[in-house]
């Protein structure tokens, strides 16, 4: 029955878009084979800030990636992957740790042993924690810190989610002296315990071969040991609280994040549509935008909409930036207020026809890269589900004007968030642009 | 060549029972007459540190074993002007004389092998 149902997916969909299949543990596999040049393989965990027990550990564990394991040393991992010509990366966001091998055709079983063997048998030692691992997260950790807009969606996440997808994706110096290679080795036992929390999202292979292969590499790997797995601890559901923060900050761009969060799934397209809807950047560059918000901005502010979907919850709202304060406060109120507007109802036929199909543009050429594919796909991948883009396409081009102002007031509704980088002189407060915080 | 720990032919000799039955008494008392353990000191703190590699080493042990290894230093440096050993209720007992350092000095070797090896590899095109 199984192969009957893959076949049916093969000549049902041109582009091949994954049939999941399990391995030999568990594990899900899927994957899309479009004749590309190059291959790609991602394995994708469950080892996001979400899931870390102590602040840091997430971003510790992605920086641990392809170091020393039970069959390889690190120098050796990176010496034989530039010989193939590949490239190794791990990748963290809130939810999920995605560890990745780019390579030429033909080269797979390597890269995918590399993969296999950070998985089976990872050893954590304390010396590679100091003297690679911590240096690295520090200058990303402090890169970050440094980029206003990112530091910006830090404080926003924590307000909007507090614990869970709150948890900061970054270890700063003060959570690093926290953490020993002990609390890195927990988290990877329990995101890997559990082979139905780890998704194989293959790109230029076919599903067949790439679970081959990691069956293969699997059972090379003896596993590191028999012992229990911590049990995972529950996750909460996610809850949507809101808040107001401003954070002084000396250099950079002024920065203003105005947004809200919404925990129902059922809005999510109707949230795709409204964050193109709202998005003031021009399709062509200095072109100005005809969408509602654009002509409300001042010049020297730089805003764009973000939408950022999670298993559980969504965060949407607008990014300014800009050298002028004074003028962000402006462009904050105008974000305001297009909110108000959406959620009255004021969304014009053609408003609306322009959000969607940006919004279906924005979601169809976001699975063309390799990173958009995983992102997509991946937590959908996860939950067993066949992943296209056919049907989250369908369900933005099914949104409505009374959908999109819907979903609009039940934001409006909801305590806002709110986050305020740079001067805080002249820098609004919440209530200052018309938000009922 | 030798390496930070020197020639050795330990493992030898354990591996051969009459041997090691016939070395140990002689190896154990010999241990005990260099005195080293008289004057508070392990057989690791001995080792030659003035190397890179052993000084790489070094940076790897826990703050603990680091803290006791430069308290039994100054010890051993008091006894020394002192032209004294330690109370005999304060002699390190020989089954505190444990190989703290050595294993960290052999990963180490073995690191810097593997890198020689990796900067010196011919790759042959298959």
């Amino acid at each position: 029955m199984l192969r009957a149902t893959r076949l049916l997916t093969y000549t049902s969909s041109k582009r091949g878009f994954a049939t999941v299949v399990d391995a030999s543990k568990g594990f899900k596999v899927s994957a899309v084979d479009n004749g590309q040049p190059t291959s790609s393989v991602t394995v994708l965990l469950k080892a996001g800030s979400r899931y870390e027990s102590k602040p840091g550990v997430a971003h510790t564990l992605s920086n641990f990636a392809f170091k020393s394991t039970g069959t390889r040393s690190a120098l050796g991992t990176v010496r034989e992957a530039e010989l193939y010509g590949g490239v190794l990366s791990s990748s963290l966001s809130r939810e999920h740790l995605a560890l990745t091998a780019e390579f030429l055709r033909g080269d797979e079983a390597y890269f995918v042993d590399v993969l296999a063997s950070f998985i089976a048998s990872p050893k954590f030692t304390r010396h590679e924690l100091n003297e690679y691992v911590f240096p690295a997260v520090h200058s990303e950790s402090s890169a970050a810190g440094q980029s206003a807009p990112t530091h910006a969606l830090e404080v926003a996440h924590a307000l909007a989610f507090r614990n869970g997808l709150g948890y900061s994706l970054y270890a700063d110096t003060q959570a690093t002296g926290n953490i020993t290679a002990e609390d890195v080795r927990e988290l990877h036992t329990r995101a890997v315990g559990n082979p139905s929390n780890v998704a194989i999202l293959g790109t230029g292979i076919s599903t067949e071969s790439l679970a081959k292969l990691f069956e293969d590499a699997f059972s090379a790997h003896k596993t590191a040991s028999a012992s229990a797995v911590p049990a995972t601890p529950a996750v909460p559901a996610t809850t949507y609280h809101g808040g107001s923060a401003r954070v002084a900050a000396a250099h950079g761009p002024q920065t203003i994040f105005v947004g809200f969060g919404s925990t129902a799934s059922t809005s999510v397209h109707a949230l795709h549509a409204l964050a193109a809807h709202l998005n003031p950047a021009p399709a062509l560059k200095w072109a100005s935008s005809a969408a509602p918000l654009a002509p409300a901005i001042p010049a020297g502010v730089h805003a764009r909409s973000v939408l950022l979907p999670y298993t559980d919850a969504t965060l949407i709202g607008v990014v300014l930036e800009g050298n002028d304060a004074g003028a962000l406060k402006e462009g904050a109120k105008a974000v305001v207020s297009a909110f108000k507007d959406a959620a009255a109802g004021k969304v014009g036929k053609e408003e609306l026809a322009r959000a969607v199909a940006r919004a279906k543009f924005q979601l169809a050429t976001s699975v063309e890269a390799r990173e958009g594919y995983v992102g997509v796909f991946g937590p959908k991948v996860l939950k067993g589900e066949v992943a296209t883009v056919q049907s989250a396409l369908d369900g933005v081009q099914g949104v409505s004007g009374t959908a999109l102002s819907q979903v609009a007031g039940d934001l409006i509704k909801s305590k806002p968030t709110f986050v305020a980088v740079g001067d805080l002189h002249v820098l609004p407060y919440a209530d200052e642009i018309g938000l009922n915080a | 060549m030798s390496g930070p720990l020197g020639y050795s032919l330990a493992s030898y000799v354990r591996s051969s029972r009459t041997l090691s039955n016939w070395l140990k008494p002689i190896a154990i008392w010999y241990a005990d007459l260099s005195g080293y353990r008289k004057v508070g000191l392990r057989y690791d703190d001995l080792l030659v540190e003035e190397r890179p590699d052993v000084q790489r080493a070094l940076t790897r042990l826990t703050p603990r074993e680091a803290y006791d290894r430069a308290f039994r230093f100054k010890r051993a440096s008091q006894i020394s002007v002192l032209h004294k050993e330690l109370p005999k209720s304060e002699w390190i007992k020989p089954e505190e004389d444990i190989r703290y350092l050595k294993p960290h000095v052999l990963e180490v070797v073995k690191e810097d092998q593997e890198r020689r090896v990796w900067d010196t590899v011919n790759v042959v095109r298959k």
